[in-house]
């Protein structure tokens, strides 16, 4: 059980850092704070979002059978991403709603739709296939699809300067624009989703056997794998609609976390949860700490990260023959 | 319920399974009964397997399939579970779990959602893991295990399910002479603790030595059912397989209590014959084992008893 202090502490050291470190002057008094309740929120929001897609990785790898899954290299944030987007459209061209609905409503509504729908087509072909590069593959596609769907939706909001405005920066995602009322309809979801994963946790141990063995041991695989794919939809849209299209996060956490935690999704994912939302905490540090003309996008350092780690476990999962 | 207490056995009536339009298994009867182990036998593609899985209800079926009076295709998986346990040949598994998390896993049907562990919950652990012989295994990882070993742990995984009802699937396919012998010998010791177990074998010899009753099939048709030693005799096997049974031909093979080749796995089982040299109802048989055991408890020796007799032709 030393994973957890050392976990609290890391968050501890990455909390502070993201609290202290950034171009603005805290040795300006009035200034001052406005720069901490930004960057309060900023921490909040990245540490949300990381501890939503760790988990989220940990929940679809285990579901897929698969560790080269995770919600970015499926295709679910893009189905987020696109989901919310058509959410911001619709609220800014119909009004729908009227003055009740906020768009920090109806995004998390549109992402979590959007991420089921791809999740949908993922759980659909696993009666076709088991193949794990096969369901990479879909996932690949999906992910392809929803971008040029989510171009497409651009283009329409260009019609009106302010909503172009709202797609385009929601699309690009990032968490130094997320505000209060985001944060409010997000903590609540993602809550929520991370602790009914951890219920569905024993029913997932089960599945690593596959269909039939989890079946034969009392598991009801369906239902599992509907609200498993429920439960990180809610996740992936939480984390999309605090932080965007951030990739990786899923894929990295859950493997560093292994070696420690153990396979078994009960320990797996408070312990993914901790560690991913420090993980995103520290990538959001480093995004502000590199020298370049405008702040270096979030999703930019989980890619550089996440990506040759998907390469090297590709290779390492070849070298084993893991897949059939 | 450990050990099968309670037991009331399984019946099928009239079962038939269609699998992507094609008929696999064409109205099976059958019975198995507490205490009692029932080979499922016959050729590649007969449907054994097929057999065994919608025994188990993992396969839609037309039919009855009847535990403690009530139809397993209405039951939830979790009741279904508790009665019923099935083994595969091999486990899907790939994720790193140790064997102790594995064999936890059978206790799913037992626990709510809550990670913890009930003293009840260990307790059939340990009791299962002992029973196989796997608690030397307890902290390995299980993708790291042999065959053999793999299949001591799958099937300690169903007993700690506690489930009276064992369906196991070509339990000694692909394990070396040494490993089958102790799954084999294991099999016998659950009978002999009333469980009701249903075994699909491929290895005749085996079916004689270990099994009380068995069921001959073939494109999905029952040929024979009844004793072993009846079903496994001359007439259906020539029907069935093409093949002419010679009794006692070949050598076999006993546990060798001294040796320390495949102790780890012996322990304190019943000690059946396996090989060709059962005593079957065929007449003269001099059972003459010839045990050529030279060195002395070490290194491994698997004592090859050949068992020579006069058999039916």
């Amino acid at each position: 059980m030393r994973l957890y202090p050392l976990l609290f502490l890391l968050l501890l050291v990455a909390g502070a850092l993201a609290v202290l470190v950034g171009s603005g002057d805290l040795t300006d008094p009035e200034l001052r704070d406005t720069f901490l309740k930004l960057r309060g929120y900023r921490l909040a929001a990245a540490f949300l979002a990381g501890a939503a897609l760790a988990v989220g990785g940990v929940v679809v790898q285990g579901l897929f059978r698969n560790p080269l899954a995770s919600p970015s290299v499926l295709g679910t944030t893009a189905g987020a991403s696109f989901g919310g987007q058509v959410a911001l459209l619709t609220y800014g061209l119909a009004g729908v709603g009227g003055s009740f609905v906020v768009p920090e409503m109806t995004v998390p509504i549109g992402c979590f739709v959007g991420a089921l729908a791809s999740l949908a087509v993922l759980l659909l072909f696993l009666r076709v296939t088991q193949d794990l590069l096969a369901l990479l593959l879909t996932g690949f596609v999906l992910s392809a699809l929803f971008l040029s769907l989510s171009a497409f939706v651009t283009s329409v909001a260009q019609e009106t300067w302010e909503l172009g405005r709202a797609v385009v920066s929601f699309s690009l995602g990032s968490v130094s624009g997320t505000g209060p009322r985001q944060l409010a309809f997000a903590l609540p979801l993602i809550a929520v989703a991370l602790v009914a994963c951890w219920f569905w946790g024993r029913s997932l141990d089960l599945l690593l056997s596959g269909e039939e063995e989890a079946q034969s041991m009392g598991a009801n695989v369906g239902a599992v794998r509907w609200w498993s794919a429920i439960w990180v939809s809610v996740l992936v849209a939480g984390a999309v609609s605090v932080g965007g299209n951030v990739g990786f996060v899923g894929l990295v956490v859950p493997h560093m976390l292994r070696p420690f935690a153990g396979t078994k999704h009960q320990r797996l994912i408070p312990a993914a949860a901790l560690a991913g939302g420090v993980f995103l905490v520290a990538c959001d540090i480093i995004a502000r700490v590199i020298p370049s003309r405008s702040e270096i996008p979030l999703g930019v350092v989980t890619g550089l990260i996440g990506a040759p780690l998907f390469l090297l476990l590709l290779i390492r999962l070849r070298r084993e023959r893991a897949y059939a | 319920m450990r050990n099968g207490d309670g037991n009331l056995g399984l019946r099928a009536q009239a079962l038939s399974v269609t699998l992507g339009g094609r008929t696999v298994l064409h109205g099976v009867d059958l019975e198995a009964k507490p205490g009692e182990v029932l080979a499922l036998l016959g050729p590649n593609g007969a449907g054994k397997s097929t057999l065994l899985k919608a025994l188990a209800g993992l396969l839609p079926y037309e039919g009855r399939v009847e535990i403690a009076g009530a139809d397993v295709g209405s039951l939830s998986s979790r009741a279904r579970a508790k009665q019923i346990s099935y083994v595969p040949q091999r486990s899907l598994l790939r994720s790193a779990l140790s064997v102790e998390e594995v064999v936890a896993l059978g206790r799913y049907v037992h626990g709510g959602s809550f990670g913890g562990m009930s003293k009840n919950d260990r307790d059939a652990i340990d009791h299962a893991l002992e029973t196989a012989h796997a608690d030397v295994l307890r902290d390995r990882i299980f993708t790291q295990l042999s065959v053999g070993e793999q299949q001591r742990v799958l099937l300690a995984r169903a007993l700690a399910s506690d489930a009276p009802i064992l369906l196991l699937d070509e339990p000694t396919a692909a394990l070396d002479v040494g490993e089958g012998m102790a799954v084999l010998r294991l099999i016998r010791t659950l009978a002999a603790r009333n469980h009701t177990l249903i075994v699909v074998l491929h290895d005749l010899a085996d079916a004689r030595s270990t099994t009380d009753r068995a069921l001959l099939l073939k494109e999905g048709r029952v040929v024979e059912q009844g004793a072993t030693a009846d079903v496994v005799s001359a007439e259906p096997i020539r029907a069935v397989y093409g093949v002419k049974l010679v009794e006692n031909a070949r050598i076999g093979f006993e546990a060798d209590p001294e040796g320390t080749g495949t102790d780890a796995h012996t322990g304190t089982g019943t000690d059946t014959d396996t090989g060709t040299d059962t005593d079957a109802d065929t007449g003269t048989d001099t059972d003459t084992d010839t045990d050529t055991d030279t060195s002395t408890g070490t290194g491994t020796d698997t004592g090859t008893g050949t068992g020579t007799g006069t058999g039916t032709g």
